[in-house]
């Protein structure tokens, strides 16, 4: 009673504080700082920036966890990070480059870029973009807390129940990993509506659906994924945070649970979420492609298809992650020819690729080489994709480096090299700076090299029969060679990483400002000025054709046709409500984690408040004159 | 096409609705509703029809739902269409998964 006393004291405390009725002053004097503006921004290139920079924090700690794995893997025996730790470490690593360093940066490019590309002032609900950014955000702190406070997630990063249910897993371990995924979840789902909504109603006169450029086309696809796959992992977390928190027994077989209802659960979100991470990546290629061949997409119509079927197909595939568990013949000869099927959409793209850049005008700038070295790489993950997909196969290979293999050819050679590439291709845009193109080069090929030496050489670990997520092996059984080869490959990826940080920072301590339209690009995002003013277009332009930038540079036009006058402009006003959601949900998760009934009722209560603040909030913006109406109206 | 497409953007047009058209629904909907209560309740039909009856009002309920109160029946709600029906198909899928494979 005492600790629920205290807590309604502080919160009255910061009740008032934040409410203003404590100090004005202070309150005045926060909201000039440079912090408070990036708080309570609902810009949505701040958004994208705040996603983008988070998403680079967790793929360093994500690879540090990968590093030390490798570490433990060096030598046979080794006795670095054993048992509970390096089970920590594989959950935690799978976790963080899955939902807090792949999604992140994706939805920091699409959060950026996206809008421009289409001609829009701002995302549709620039509050839920906010709203959105800040429950990862506070979703992924909740569960890397886990490394400080009573020991990290430990069931591996699909968290296979029984294995995941207090019996086998005592401790907060696991209850991170729900609330932590629950939260972040919640933050994913608004951003795919966002995304979606905005690609459908804000685009400018004459951007119909087919003259968007590719990346706002798989962002689309992307979304409508989210939408549907996102639920079946809220609904599998609810499950198992029941299971554990509340005594039910959805998962426990003695009492009368199913574990495999885990395992549908999981999957059913678990499959689309790849092609989540993927398609955006497919995109960004297509737009680097076509950018540095100086040449049109080839066959942009065909590219929209493959792009919907692979979502469309992307739900019917599910039980390929579970051949082994004993559905039957049935259900694995459907789901293995399903599987099967969508070879054949990436087929298309990946000829798509090569006809763009056959007879073309090619450079090759860093983004460029990120983008020809992930064909062949993505490829050869597609092609033990298929053989995974047989499964009789599949029960050999089962359980073996060699999936761990397989996933990190479509994922690093896919997604990571996706996004390294729309990084540089982009960069002028997020910063109004460039990066350097001499560190860019020792980058990619510092960590295209030590991809391949890193992972290459697991195919043949798991052929030869060393199981994944084991942190040993024994001696003089031929492991030894192939493993150091891997640890090898994973140092010079670290290397790159650190050439890539070392790459950003000295382009945020260069003073030059890049050009507005650096790589003499053909889509919108080229068309607005450098640093992209917060309004994107004093007048939204008008679009005539795919590539719409590319089309007026070749009529003659340097810049694009306006679609309307030169007028006041509305924005959305800042809000600092998100932020305080968030908070309040990741104390309330946290309570829930300690088992502390008080703290969690208290945080969700403190959520519905700031609901309750949301809802009588009468701020409906504010209109802006641009800059161009300001000099116009100077020299009249 | 390319135009076609661009007048999906346009904010649909509402026509005006006629006060019937809505209190019939409505009236139909608590109906429905009380006859679900009345086949548990009461032995009203064999008890094997109780389960597929009740899922029959239910899709009525909702059909009425979408199309006189949530405006599906006017122009301008495609995009509301394909992604109900794809929703409808993700969640068929599933169950169906979810049910034959346990």
């Amino acid at each position: 009673m005492g600790t629920l006393l205290i807590m309604i004291v502080f919160g009255l405390f910061f009740a008032a504080i934040f409410t203003g009725g404590y100090n004005n002053t202070l309150i005045q004097r926060a909201r000039k700082t440079t912090a408070w503006d990036w708080l309570t921004s609902v810009d949505h290139k701040k958004i994208g920036v705040m996603y983008f920079m988070a998403g680079i924090f967790y793929f360093v700690v994500g690879g540090l966890e990968a590093l030390f794995m490798r570490y433990q893997l060096l030598v046979p025996g080794n006795d670095a990070f054993v048992g509970r730790t390096f089970n920590e470490l594989l959950t935690m690593h799978g976790t963080t480059m899955i939902f807090f360093a792949a999604m992140p940066l994706i939805f920091g490019l699409i959060n950026v870029v996206m809008p421009l590309q289409i001609g829009a002032r701002d995302v549709a609900f620039p509050f839920l973009n906010s709203l959105g950014f800040w429950l990862f955000f506070f979703g992924a702190l909740l569960t890397n807390m886990g490394w400080i406070f009573g020991g990290a997630p430990d069931a591996g990063w699909t968290s296979y129940v029984q294995l995941a249910l207090n019996e086998y897993s005592p401790g907060p371990g696991v209850d991170y990993y729900v609330l932590g995924l629950q939260i972040a979840g919640a933050g994913t789902t608004m951003s795919g509506i966002n995304f979606l909504v905005t690609i459908l109603n804000m685009r400018t006169k004459g951007m119909s659906l087919l003259r968007m450029p590719m990346f706002t086309w798989t962002s689309l696809i992307t979304s409508v994924l989210i939408i549907f796959a996102m639920p079946p992992l809220t609904i599998a977390l609810l499950l198992l945070m029941m299971d554990r928190l509340f005594g039910a027994n959805f998962f426990d077989h003695v009492m009368g649970g199913s574990a495999v209802l885990w395992e549908h659960l999981f999957w059913i979100f678990g499959h689309p979420e790849v092609y989540i991470v993927v398609l955006p990546a497919f995109g960004i290629m297509s737009d680097i492609f076509s950018t540095f061949s100086k040449k049109k997409l080839f066959g942009y119509n065909s590219m929209v298809f493959a792009t919907s079927l692979i979502g469309f197909l992307g739900f019917m595939v599910w039980v390929h992650h579970m051949f082994t568990v004993g559905l039957g013949p049935v259900s694995n000869s459907i789901f293995a020819i399903a599987t099967m099927l969508i070879a054949i959409p990436t087929g298309i793209k990946v000829f798509n690729w090569l006809f763009t850049m056959w007879g073309g005008e090619l450079t090759f700038p860093v983004a460029m080489k990120w983008a020809i070295g992930f064909i062949p790489t993505f490829v050869i993950g597609g092609m033990t994709g298929i053989m995974l997909a047989a499964p009789p196969a599949d029960f050999q290979y089962q359980d073996s480096y060699f999936v761990v293999a397989h996933f990190h050819y479509v994922l690093i050679g896919g997604t990571v090299f996706a996004l390294l590439a729309g990084a540089y291709y982009w960069w002028p845009k997020m910063f109004g700076k460039m990066l350097s193109e001499r560190l860019g080069n020792w980058h990619f090929w510092l960590f295209f090299i030590g991809f391949h030496l890193t992972f290459f050489p697991q195919h043949f670990l798991g052929l030869f029969g060393m199981p994944r997520r084991v942190f040993t092996y024994e001696p003089n059984v031929g492991l030894e060679y192939i493993n150091q080869v891997s640890t090898f490959g994973a140092i010079l990826m670290g290397i790159g990483t650190i050439i890539f940080a070392w790459n950003m920072i000295q382009s945020f301590r260069s003073k030059k400002i890049a050009a507005a339209d650096p790589w003499d690009g053909r889509s919108l995002e080229w068309a607005t000025q450098t640093p992209v003013p917060f309004y994107n277009f004093a007048q939204l332009p008008e679009v005539r054709g795919v590539d719409a930038f590319w089309l007026e540079k070749q009529a003659g036009n340097k810049e694009m046709t306006p679609a309307e006058p030169l007028g006041k402009i509305h924005m959305p006003s800042g809000s600092h409500i998100p932020f305080l959601m968030s908070i309040a949900l990741f104390v309330g998760g946290w309570g829930l984690i300690a088992r502390s009934w008080q703290i969690g009722v208290m945080g969700l209560l403190a959520f519905g408040v700031t609901m309750f603040m949301r809802s009588f909030d009468r701020d409906h913006g504010f209109y802006v004159k641009p800059k161009e109406l300001l000099d116009k109206e100077a020299k009249s | 096409m390319a135009d076609q497409n661009t007048s999906n953007t346009q904010p649909p047009e509402h026509k005006p609705e006629s006060k019937m058209k809505h209190i019939v629904s409505f009236g139909a909907m608590i109906l429905l509703t009380v006859a679900a209560f009345v086949l548990v309740l009461r032995d009203v039909v064999p008890v094997v029809w109780v389960l597929p009856l009740m899922l029959g009002f239910a899709v009525i309920q909702v059909l009425l739902q979408l199309f006189t109160f949530m405006h599906l029946d006017q122009k301008g709600s495609f995009y509301y269409i394909l992604f109900i029906a794809f929703g409808v198909m993700v969640a068929v899928i599933s169950v169906t998964g979810l049910v034959f494979m346990p």
